[in-house]
């Protein structure tokens, strides 16, 4: 039995900024205006439910630009059936953070 | 050598984190600080740029820093409470925890209400009517063993009064008849009447109802009725004070009603006639009630000692002196001792451990685990009551018992109730689930008897919340001793947890 998830907008909006490339968490408090304290925890139960998932960037590429490792954040399958669903319900959510400003992670 | 302002702020700034790691799970801590300190590491790069001046310092930058730090002690929170062990519910099947407690909560409100409706019952809760009931001695002859029996002679009385006491400081007398009392429109009735010396109530610091002060100055006896008698043979009357009654050839006027209950001395009496000492017979056995002086060494003497004094004919008698608080709370005595017993007698009927736990596969949560023990404990605090309250009723059912034979009752019922509720609170414990304190169902034979020595048989039950198996052997073997609980690991739940429902997710 699949298990609908009702995301809060708050939640909604990170998750739109991590589909929208905005995928370590710095960055998407910037993108969204949310202070630390809020987006880290956030982001730390999207990754207990499975909607998005973390990974260590490799140390040679840290290395090669003399900074130490990010931590990255992608959306999984059921994070994008999730964002799709919080879309319907957030109609302003994409203008808000639109997926055409895609940055490279 | 100075330091450099930039420095000192990005040390505060890794100290914080270093606090806030303190908070997280030591499992994550190390991939938490990692993440955090890379991410303090860019967020001091956008914020605080290089100005090449060693003393520049970016005063909003290393604020926004330290607002970026400070947020990490709510996600390190965020992340304790992700890995807390969750609390498991108390079960609500049928005979839950919660039913247990509810159950023995009834007990004692039912032998309670019982024990209001018997007057001996009443009499033994409440608290000692006496002035000072420490220091009030009730002195018999050493070498009486039943304290109903009168053991003080007249005389003896006498020269006690007479002579001065280091001791005691008051003394008083009473003796019990039975007598024929006869008041004017009522028939000739026997009656248990105490014949005490005048100083008697005063002594005990007992207040009689109805009393006039002016009736005791008429020069006739005094008598002063029980509540039993006042109510049974004198209808209620509230003008009864001051009427003239005739004990056997004398007559005494009633100056008051003794309150139910006050009488904690040897004899069931239903009157008590006080008299001066000329009108007291000469010779005769009675009781003797003395006040003790307080001191600190008569404190440490106890409520029950024996003395030695002289007796009227010159020679050295033994007397025994019993407080009269070790009377007017004989009861509670005898419950703790009958505890005192059950305790001792308990291994006999059961085994003591509650059974063996695979603590190092499973290992619970320290609230489930003291939740567990409490429950044990609420069991006994809540038996102990119980105990008290139906020996105390069957005891005192019936008011014709003597006080030696309901302390007997007492005796035996509260030591046998002790003894099976401490069995049977153990005994639950054991078929219990550790983590929701549920009873556990569906017992199944399991095993063959014949094949013993090679494996095992007994009785497996099973906990309904899916929380784990209750192996108790049929023989306890060097393998093994006792019942034995196996937990049930995650991949169970499918068989007993409910599908998930619908929910909303609040992640800000």
């Amino acid at each position: 039995m699949t298990v609908e998830m009702k995301l809060s907008h708050t939640a909604a909006m990170i998750l739109q900024a991590v589909n929208a490339g905005y995928v370590y968490g710095f960055s998407v408090m910037e993108m969204t205006g949310l202070p630390s304290g809020t987006v880290y925890p956030a982001m730390r139960r999207l990754e207990r439910d499975e909607l998005i998932r973390s990974s260590w960037e490799q140390q040679s590429i840290a290395d090669a630009e003399q900074r130490p490792p990010r931590k990255y954040y992608k959306l999984t399958k059921a994070g994008k059936a999730t964002l799709e669903a919080s879309r319907k319900r957030y109609p302003l959510l994409a203008k808000l953070i639109s997926s055409e400003e895609v940055k490279p992670a | 050598m100075s330091l450099r302002p930039a420095l000192f702020f990005q040390g505060s700034h890794l100290a914080l984190l270093r606090c806030a790691s303190l908070l997280v799970p030591r499992r994550q801590r190390e991939e938490w600080w990692k993440e955090w300190q890379s991410e303090v590491w860019h967020v001091r790069q956008a914020r605080t740029p290089e100005h090449g001046v060693w003393w520049s310092v970016s005063w909003q930058g290393e604020q926004e820093v330290a607002a970026f730090c400070l947020g990490a002690f709510q996600d390190a929170l965020c992340l304790r409470q992700q890995h807390r062990p969750k609390a498991v519910p108390l079960a609500t099947t049928m005979g839950s925890a919660m039913q247990c407690v509810l159950f023995l909560i009834g007990l004692i409100a039912v032998s309670y209400g019982l024990g209001l409706l018997l007057p001996g019952v009443q009499r033994e809760l409440q608290s000692s009517p006496y002035r000072d009931t420490k220091n009030l001695m009730l002195i018999q002859d050493a070498q009486n063993t039943d304290d109903a029996i009168p053991s003080i002679s007249t005389e003896q009385f006498g020269a006690w009064k007479s002579q001065r006491q280091k001791l005691f400081d008051g003394f008083a007398f009473y003796r019990v008849e039975r007598e024929a009392v006869s008041w004017p429109s009522h028939l000739p009735m026997t009656l248990t009447v105490a014949h005490g010396s005048s100083n008697l109530f005063d002594l005990l610091g007992l207040d009689a109802r109805f009393a006039n002060p002016e009736d005791r100055s008429r020069g006739l006896l005094q008598i002063i009725l029980s509540d039993e008698v006042w109510k049974n043979r004198f209808g209620q009357d509230p003008h009864i004070a001051g009427a003239v009654v005739r004990d056997g050839l004398r007559e005494a006027m009633v100056i008051g009603v003794a309150p139910s209950g006050v009488w904690r001395l040897p004899g069931k009496v239903d009157a008590w006639v006080l008299e001066p000492e000329t009108e007291a017979p000469p010779v005769g056995l009675g009781f003797v009630v003395a006040h003790l002086k307080p001191s600190a060494e008569h404190d440490r003497w106890g409520e029950r000692w024996r003395m030695s004094s002289l007796t009227p004919h010159s020679g050295a008698q033994d007397f025994l002196c019993v407080s009269l608080a070790e009377r007017t709370h004989r009861s509670w005595g005898i419950f703790l001792f009958t505890i005192f017993l059950a305790c001792l007698s308990l291994p006999a009927t059961t085994s003591l451990p509650l059974g063996e736990y695979r603590v190092h596969s499973h290992r619970l949560p320290w609230s489930t685990r003291l939740r567990r023990w409490a429950f044990l404990g609420c069991k006994l605090a809540l038996l102990l009551p119980v105990v008290y309250f139906v020996s105390l009723d069957l005891a005192y059912l019936r008011v014709t018992f003597s006080p030696v034979s309901s302390d007997y009752i007492q005796m035996v019922v509260s030591f046998s109730i002790c003894l099976f509720g401490l069995r049977w609170m153990l005994r639950d414990q054991r078929q219990r689930c550790p983590v929701c304190l549920g009873k556990l169902t569906h017992p199944a034979r399991v095993g063959e008897p014949s094949r013993n020595f090679l494996g095992w048989n007994g009785m497996e039950l099973i906990c309904v919340g899916g929380h784990g198996l209750l192996h108790v052997p049929e023989i306890q073997t060097s393998w093994f001793g006792t019942q034995r609980w196996l937990y049930l690991d995650p991949s169970w739940d499918v068989l007993f947890t409910e599908s998930g429902l619908a929910s909303v997710v609040d992640y800000g």
